[in-house]
Formats: structure tokens, C-alpha cells, sequence
């Protein structure tokens, strides 16, 4: 069975499916499942513990919706210069970190500190970003449908179908990219980026190339994310955001490309499902996080696989 | 103006020992068992609410209060070894996601028993310390002088007893410390509950001085990291030189440049640090 037919039921559900709650957890799911994947391709992939993304995140959200603002363009422009602008700040921070050859935790760290200032940037502009007060979004992004015409993008089944095409054309972009020719050369840096220098490949070009694509896809997830949720605020690129994002990607499994959506799924899901205050619902994610690493230290997914082996 | 800047100069200094003792434990963690330990933020949150309750609540001694908060704090350093720490041995990644896991677990903890109100003790040691012709809070005073104490005792328990040059030999050679008798599991222990015990100390010295949140942890335990990363992890006395000069950095920054980034004047200093010089300030050429 091709892989890609699993995505079919999800197709389905929402004609099944009339919970309203269970297709919002699915929404933000699918949403926070592109942040996961896109972070994957530079953590899991590369081998790179950025902790970046939930700034590429956050700073998506806000160029997209900045932009419509002052600029007056539709979300979609919006959105394609919130790429924009995230690559631009990505390739200085990554040129500057792979330049002086960081690796593993001091990666970790410089990352950690650009991300810090990027948020203490947003945070402090008042006048542009409304600081700490966040933006309620007013706009409404629209969709050209075939045979409907231009129709705002309102409800949760729209959004479901919106944000699952997006989630799959993520996973299909990110799983060609692991399978060409530049992943071989991701994956020859994970494994041991001194001797993939010395193989030829140039580790530094390929490290950017691989941080530039993660954050560009965790900008169009911040785009969408602010949208569904109608509310932007600095907390967008906290650093519980940041390990929220590698939590999901552990939880989930490294391998294949899909499976931090999984790891996704149970972190959105998991403290919804069961009714509980805001502070048992922390308790209840911060044990999920222990009991998962502790118990299945290679995801949901390394599970999956290991049973496979087995019959 | 000169003395704006030597009174913030002594405040950085003293925000810097704070700093300091959480640098010492995140550097004695990573060297010994090879994680970060994250949650010595909500360790220090631990500390300072036990220390709060005990004094406000119960109407213990501060002395005392701050005695019992370090060996509580100390205890869930234990328990949170035993059961969580032990099996993320020299795994970064998961290390770290855990003792994430753990702060999320602290803090709910911490909000269910004593809500999000921040909670201020009564002044312990009111009255200044007249230094001439600059003055320093009494309290603050003396929390530097406890802090600098306990840094330069491990300092001088590491270099000076067995069972701390057992500590540095096992950080340079796991296996040769394991053939010379050292006893492994019993060290990485030691070092968890030792670190966690130094960050309750920081947060019970940190409750005398200033109103507890439950998420006060989060930003020291970043200083925290910075600063050991700052003078090179694995120097003791670099912990202690790394946290003063952030606190510093930081203080004297927010007096020429605007207070609102106050916290970016540190992390652009500790980029260029590790860019210029990656062993840190006192760490060994690589």
C-alpha cells in the first residue's frame, strides 16, 4: 500500500465526524504538525538543534499579518512575504552560526539567543507589533474555490480542508527533499559532518540550505496558525515554543517525515481530551513529555516500526 | 552619574552571584552527567516557596527556613534523579526534554498549591550597609556574601577533597575514573542533588529579595546557562566570573542603551563570545 493513501480517511472524517472540539484539536494538529515537519527536516534530518523555529514561527505570523495591515495585500502575498522575510533573517543567522562552524549545543544556544532577541524586538515595538498586548486579527484570508468564486475562509471544516492540503503539500515537499540528492547530503552531515567535508560535499551550504527550508515552512504554519487562531502575541516565539516543537518531533518519531505529526497530534490532543484546569492540563504535558522520552526514547512512530519488524 | 554607575555595577555584581550559583550547577551537571538540566530554574521556584512558606506561614526563623528549603529542595532533586534523571545519562536531547517535562510538572505543582499571586516576604535584614560613599541594601549584601561562600567552598570541595578530584576525574576520563574505584552512579547522583540543592539555595537567598512567580526559574535558569557558557562550561570559578560579568553586562548596559532590551544586551555578548572565543572566556583552546 502506497503510503500517501493514508491520508484518505482524514479526508473523509469531517463528513463523519460532527464534533466540533475533536475537528479543532485536528485543525491545530494539522497546523502545528507543519511547524513539527518543517523542524524535522533541520533537527532530525540535519541533525541541527535549532532552536530558531518557533521565531521563523512567530515571525511568520506576524510579517504575514503586518503586511496585510500596512501593505493592504491579501493573505496569500502575505503570507509569500512572511517567506520571504523569515529566509532573509534565516540566512543571516544561519550564515553566521554554520560560518563559525557551531555545533550541537553552542548551535543550540546561539540560536536560542537570536530567537530571544528577535521575540524582545516584537515585544518592545509598541507602535508596529502592539507588544506584549498581541494583535487580534480582523482580516478574513479568502480561498478561490473552482465553481464558487473567491469565498472567505470561515468555519472549522474549511480550515480543516485548508490546513490538511497544506500539511500534505509540506510532507510531500519535505519528503522529496530527504530523498534527493541534497537529503543524502543532510543525512551524510547528521552522521558526521567532518567527514562529509572531507567527502566533498560543502557542509556549510548544505546545512543553510536545510535551516532556510525548515524556517521557510515554519513561517506559512505561523501564517495559518495566526489565522485559524485570530490572535497574535510575542509568546508566538518563546522558548516553550521552541521545545514544544521539539518535543513533538520526539514524541512523534524522527523517521519518516509524517511522524511528528503524530507527536503533534497527542500534544494538542492528549490535555484537551480529558477536561481539566489550565493548571492540571500543564501537569498532564509536562508527564506525557517524561513518560514518552522515558519509555519510547524513538517516538510513537519507532513503536509502529518495531512492532512491524516483529510480525 | 559615577555613582549610578557603581551602584548598578553592585547590583549586577550581586544579580551576577545569583546567576553564579545557577551556572554552578548546570556546569557541574553537564560535566559529570552530560545533560542540561532545564528544570533548575523551577528547582530555584522550588526553593523559594518553600523558603516563603516556612517564614511567612509557619513563622520559622529565616536562617532556618532557608536550611530546611535547600534539604527540601535537595529531596525532590533526589526523587526527580531516581526516577526521571537516571535514565537520560549522557543523553543530551532527552535530558533535556525531561527535565522540560519536569518544569511543567513543577510549576502546575507549584500554581495548585499556591496560586498565580506573587507572594512577597517580609523584610528580613532592613538598613543599609554604608560602604563609604556608596550604600548597599543589607540584605542584598549579605546575599552575596552567602552566594560567593558557597561558590568558592565547592570550589575549594572540588579541588581539595577525594571525593571532588574523583568529580573532575570521571569528567575526563569515564572509564579510567570507573577502573580507579570511583564510584560512578553514586557521583552523578551526588552532582543532580548537589546542583538542585544550589538552586533551591538561590531561590530561598532570592525570596528575601524579591516577589516569587511560579515561572521566576525560567529566566535564571537561561542566565544560568549563559553565564557557564560564557566562561566555558566545566570551569567552577568561570561560573561564578561568567554570572557577575552577565549581571554586570546587563545592569551597566540598560544605563547607556534602553532598559526594554535589557535581557538582549547579555545574549548579544554571549553570541559574540562563542563565536570569537567557543571554549568561553576561560575555557581551553579547542
Amino acid at each position: 500500500m502506497r503510503a500517501e493513501l493514508l491520508w484518505l480517511p482524514l479526508f473523509a472524517l469531517p463528513l463523519v465526524l460532527h464534533n466540533e472540539v475533536a475537528l479543532t484539536i485536528l485543525v491545530f494538529t494539522f497546523i502545528l504538525g507543519m511547524l513539527a515537519v518543517s523542524f524535522n527536516l533541520i533537527f532530525g534530518y540535519t541533525g541541527q538543534l535549532s532552536m530558531f523555529h518557533a521565531a521563523a514561527f512567530g515571525i511568520g505570523a506576524y510579517a504575514t499579518e503586518l503586511s496585510m495591515t500596512n501593505l493592504g495585500v491579501s493573505f496569500w502575498t502575505g503570507a509569500v512575504i512572511a517567506v520571504f522575510i523569515v529566509s532573509v533573517i534565516s540566512l543571516c543567522v544561519g550564515t553566521v552560526c554554520f560560518r563559525f562552524r557551531l555545533k550541537e549545543f553552542y548551535f543550540a544556544i546561539v540560536t536560542l539567543a537570536c530567537s530571544e532577541i528577535v521575540r524582545l524586538i516584537i515585544l518592545n515595538w509598541s507602535g508596529f507589533t502592539n507588544g506584549s498586548l498581541g494583535i487580534n486579527l480582523t482580516d478574513t484570508p479568502t480561498l478561490w474555490l473552482p465553481g464558487r468564486g473567491v469565498v472567505p475562509i470561515v468555519g472549522t471544516r474549511m480550515w480543516y480542508y485548508l490546513a490538511l492540503v497544506a500539511l500534505i503539500i509540506m510532507v510531500s515537499v519535505c519528503t522529496r527533499v530527504v530523498h534527493s540528492w541534497m537529503g543524502r547530503n543532510f543525512a551524510a552531515i547528521r552522521l558526521n559532518d567532518e567527514l562529509a567535508d572531507t567527502l566533498g560535499i560543502n557542509v556549510f551550504r548544505y546545512k543553510l540550505v536545510s535551516f532556510l527550508i525548515g524556517n521557510a515552512g515554519a513561517a506559512v504554519a505561523g501564517a495559518f496558525y495566526a489565522f485559524y487562531l485570530s490572535y497574535i502575541e510575542p509568546n508566538y516565539l518563546s522558548i516553550e515554543q521552541s521545545l514544544a516543537i521539539i518535543a513533538m518531533v520526539l514524541l512523534g518519531g524522527r523517521q519518516p517525515v509524517a511522524g511528528p505529526i503524530l507527536g503533534a497530534f497527542v500534544l494538542t490532543a492528549l490535555p484537551h481530551v480529558i477536561e481539566f484546569s489550565a493548571e492540571l492540563r500543564v501537569l498532564t504535558y509536562g508527564l506525557i513529555l517524561i513518560f514518552t522520552i522515558l519509555l519510547m526514547p524513538n517516538g510513537i512512530m519507532g513503536v509502529v516500526r518495531r512492532q512491524r519488524h516483529v510480525f | 552619574m559615577l555613582q549610578l554607575i557603581v551602584g548598578q555595577l553592585l547590583n549586577g555584581i550581586i544579580v551576577g552571584t545569583l546567576y553564579g550559583i545557577i551556572a554552578l550547577g548546570v556546569t557541574l551537571t553537564f560535566g559529570i552527567t552530560g545533560i542540561v538540566n532545564f528544570a533548575l530554574g523551577a528547582f530555584m521556584a522550588i526553593g523559594a516557596y518553600l523558603c516563603w512558606y516556612l517564614t511567612d506561614e509557619i513563622g520559622v526563623s529565616y536562617p532556618l527556613a532557608v536550611i530546611l528549603a535547600v534539604l527540601g529542595t535537595a529531596l525532590f532533586g533526589l526523587v526527580a534523579d531516581q526516577s526521571l534523571f537516571r535514565f537520560t545519562r549522557n543523553n543530551l536531547i532527552n535530558g533535556l526534554i525531561v527535565s522540560i517535562g519536569l518544569i511543567s510538572v513543577i510549576q502546575s505543582v507549584l500554581l495548585i498549591l499556591w496560586t498565580t499571586t506573587p507572594k512577597n516576604m517580609h523584610y528580613i535584614l532592613p538598613g543599609v550597609f554604608n560602604l563609604g560613599w556608596f550604600i548597599v541594601p543589607r540584605m542584598k549584601g549579605t546575599v552575596f556574601l552567602v552566594l560567593l561562600a558557597v561558590i568558592l567552598s565547592t570550589y575549594a570541595a572540588l579541588t581539595r577533597t577525594w571525593a571532588g578530584r574523583a568529580a573532575y576525574a570521571y569528567a575526563q576520563a569515564p572509564e579510567a575514573a570507573m577502573l580507579m574505584g570511583v564510584r560512578t552512579q553514586l557521583l552523578q547522583t551526588g552532582v543532580v542533588v548537589y546542583s538542585t540543592a544550589l538552586a533551591g539555595l538561590g531561590g530561598a537567598l532570592y525570596a528575601s529579595l524579591y516577589s516569587l512567580e511560579v515561572s521566576m526559574g525560567s529566566s535564571y535558569i537561561l542566565k544560568g546557562v549563559e553565564a557557564a557558557i560564557l566562561a566555558g562550561i566545566g570551569t567552577v570559578m568561570g561560573s561564578l566570573v561568567g554570572g557577575i560579568l552577565l549581571g554586570v553586562t546587563e545592569a551597566v548596559g540598560s544605563l547607556y542603551f534602553p532598559q526594554a532590551y535589557r535581557d538582549a544586551y547579555g545574549l548579544i555578548f554571549l553570541i559574540l563570545i562563542l563565536l570569537l572565543r567557543p571554549a568561553g572566556l576561560f575555557g581551553a583552546k579547542r
